[in-house]
């Protein structure tokens, strides 16, 4: 797996360079992120870690997003079911997955 | 000489009836003055009476000679070293010292991994020893995560230019090489002489057991090992200071008031608590005071995770992403160094901070602290204890026993949701989720094995850590990569009677496979997993943050991250070096494959799996592009 000078130390930063707590992430409101249920819970606990960018270049379906929101189950995230299924929703109908990409290079 | 000496010690002969002694016996004039320089504390301390006869004794031989003597003397077993022609009167030293043992590492730096491994899982003093400056520079890696990590751990490597040629720029020369490593290392010396050596080895030892702990180098001239001489040898507990530190007793009352009165208390536990085996002085501390514990990034497990009071790991570096308790109004570290990597404090300004550990530079550097405790936390936590049950009442008795309950609930929802990991939609698919490799190895552990963990961007789950008797970790710091395995073998070489498990990402494998080759020559029974995604995931993740919706992800074009393309084979590396191994790409596929990986073990033979792991994240396409450089399409010659 991602073998990182630093690597989780880089992820520790990561974790740093993003909002200083889940209620000032709250209050900040980060654009592209309509209301709808899922939201709250999306802003409290993902913004932790990840910048709300990050959302941009992840759009994929439902399932994907699903998936990644259990990933983060195994970093630590305290989720039930139920917050899984409706964040879930929220980020696929927010960050749907793209049409396919056509300028994928082989070499 | 022996009976010159011992007429010169017990007085029959003068200073210089002894030089001419020496003289008309060949040796030169200098020599001879060296080695009566060499006698005077001895002759001091006989004088004195002070010195019982068998913590001291002289040695005649080479330097090399003198250096194995002192390091048996040190209490030294192992020897970890990679051929350094210099160094040959101490090889032949160790012919008829079979009680240190030497143990050849194919590389330097997974050599010195293997030591700090030895080191931490025993408790026993080991040196690293490697050619030079050239050799030096490939151990220096690990010398910084011996640093960071504060593991006693002694290096040594000699200067290849002689006293008599220095400052030439010959081979192998630099000038001022014990100074390459002083940011790296508490202590750096150069001997001068070669009677010199063992003085020198056992500050380099003191130094490096002394608490706060941490590495140091010691180096002289490689005439000095093939030097005829005369040294002082001396029993390593003569030189020790043995220092474990009591708190202040004023501090502590004042740590101990802030922590009864407190609302909601928290501790947070570090690499002290572990390494001076007050595990379960923390656990007595935190029950006492109903009090929840975690721990921030460190080496080892320190706390059992399985204790209704552990409230996990701040997933994010920084207690306020606890889920439990959210704003603490008193916060105690334990023995933590605190790594911060973000201009925020782990801490909350907010907290009455308590900080306790061995260390007293640290403190304050970064945290506002209230109460500082400079101590070896073992006495420490003895001490606050005592003084916190001196000043609870019936009142504060029943509030912990309330706050214990309200932990305990949170504790348990915890469980059941980190159980959820197994919900994931992709569980069962090839190549397989980390999380399912981590789980499965979870599953397969012995329930006090060994996991060795150099999978940076993995974070584990379902291992229930429990340092007092259950599953331990090491975990590393430091971060130079390429030590897993090495420690692993380590580690194995320490506690051969506990089942060892490295667990190691692919890319930080093959900084540093090596020791493979030493698992399979020692015999040491080692499983070996790796996640191989044949990526660097975590840079990939982390560099696409910071570049958002930027031109690299438009066109899906990283040069950073992919591996593939050829795919590197672990298990194939691995059978290179002597250890049998294979690849899972399923999950039944690694559970087949762990259980031949036990076999293997039990009779004595390493494993390694390498286990296939879905590249998962941001703008990963199924064929990654790589950089078009194909310079056999260039050539003109095709030759």
């Amino acid at each position: 797996m991602p073998p990182i000078r630093g690597k989780t130390v880089a992820a520790f930063l990561a974790c740093s360079l993003v909002l200083a707590s889940p209620a000032l992430a709250q209050r900040a409101q980060p654009a592209g992120f309509p209301d709808a249920p899922g939201k709250e819970v999306l802003l409290a606990k993902c913004f932790q870690c990840h910048a709300p960018t990050m959302w941009q270049d992840h759009r994929q379906d439902r399932r994907g997003w699903e998936s990644v929101l259990y990933r983060m189950v195994g970093r630590g995230a305290l989720w039930t079911e139920d917050e899984i299924k409706t964040m879930a929703d929220y980020l696929a109908t927010a960050y749907p997955r793209p049409a396919p990409a056509s300028n994928q290079e082989t070499p | 000489m022996r009976e010159l000496v011992a007429r010169y010690l017990s007085r029959n002969i003068s200073r210089r009836g002894f030089l001419k002694g020496l003289t008309t016996a060949g040796v030169s004039l200098a020599a001879a003055e060296s080695i009566l320089d060499s006698l005077i504390p001895i002759a001091h301390a006989q004088g004195t009476g002070g010195v019982a006869p068998e913590s001291v004794k002289m040695v005649e031989g080479t330097g090399g000679e003198c250096f194995a003597e002192q390091l048996i003397a040190s209490g030294v077993k192992y020897v970890f070293g990679n051929s350094a022609s210099e160094d040959a009167q101490f090889y032949e030293a160790l012919v008829d010292r079979p009680q240190l043992k030497y143990i050849l590492t194919p590389h330097e730096g997974p050599g010195a991994a293997m030591a700090a491994g030895y080191v931490k899982a025993s408790g026993e003093p080991a040196i690293v020893m490697q050619a030079a400056v050239v050799g030096l520079a490939n151990a220096m890696g690990q010398m910084f995560n011996a640093y960071k990590e504060q593991t006693p751990l002694v290096f040594y490597s000699y200067r290849t230019d002689q006293t008599r040629r220095a400052g030439r720029d010959g081979f192998e020369e630099v000038a001022n090489q014990e100074q390459i490593v002083q940011p790296l290392t508490k202590y750096s010396w150069l001997a001068r002489r070669a009677d010199m050596i063992p003085e020198t080895v056992r500050r380099g030892f003191k130094a490096a057991w002394t608490p706060p702990y941490g590495p140091t180098y010691i180096s002289w001239h490689s005439d000095f090992n093939d030097e005829k001489t005369y040294a002082e040898i001396v029993a390593q507990d003569k030189v020790d200071p043995r220092m474990r530190v009591r708190p202040n007793p004023a501090e502590v009352e004042r740590a101990a008031k802030l922590l009864v009165e407190a609302k909601m208390p928290l501790l947070i536990v570090g690499d002290e608590v572990y390494s001076t085996k007050a595990v379960s002085k923390a656990v007595e501390f935190a029950e006492l005071l109903g009090m929840p514990v975690t721990q921030v990034r460190q080496i080892y497990a320190s706390f059992p995770e399985s204790h209704p009071l552990w409230v996990g790991g701040p997933p994010a570096a920084r207690i306020s992403s606890l889920d439990f308790p959210k704003n603490p109004d008193v916060v105690i570290n334990v023995g933590n160094k605190l790594q911060h990597n973000s201009p925020q404090p782990i801490v909350a300004r907010e907290a009455k901070f308590i900080d306790m550990r061995n260390d007293s530079w640290s403190m304050g550097n970064v945290m506002n602290t209230e109460v500082p405790l400079v101590a070896d936390v073992a006495y420490g936590l003895d001490d606050l204890k005592a003084a916190v049950e001196g000043i609870m009442t019936s009142a504060t008795y029943k509030k912990a026993r309330e706050r214990a309950q309200e932990v305990r609930s949170f504790s348990e929802k915890m469980k059941n949701l980190r159980a959820l990991v197994t919900k994931n939609p992709d569980w069962n698919r090839a190549p397989m989720l980390a999380d399912r490799v981590t789980w499965e190895v979870a599953q397969f552990a012995d329930k006090d094995a060994i996991i060795v963990h150099e999978a940076g961007s993995v974070v584990l789950h379902g291992f229930d850590f429990n340092p007092e008797g259950g599953r331990e970790l090491f975990f590393y710091y430091g971060a130079h990569l390429g030590s897993g395995v090495g420690t692993a073998a380590g580690v194995k070489l320490a506690r051969p009677n506990q089942q060892v498990i490295c667990l190691v990402g692919d890319g930080s494998f093959v900084f540093g496979p090596t020791a493979l080759w030493n698992m399979a020559r020692l015999e040491l029974p080692v499983i070996t997993v790796v996640y191989n995604n044949h990526a660097y995931g975590g840079p990939h993740s982390r560099v696409i943050e910071k570049t958002a919706g930027g031109k690299m992800v438009q066109k899906r074009q990283f040069v950073h991250d992919y591996l593939g393309s050829p795919d590197m084979n672990m298990a194939q590396i691995a059978k290179g070096f002597g250890v049998e191994a294979e690849v899972a790409e399923s999950p039944e596929q690694l559970r087949a494959a762990l259980a031949r990986a036990r076999k293997a073990t039990v009779d004595g033979k390493p494993y390694l799996i390498d286990a296939q792991v879905a590249r998962v994240g941001v703008a990963w396409s199924d064929k990654p592009w790589i950089p078009p450089i194909i310079i056999a399409r260039e050539r003109t010659r095709k030759v």
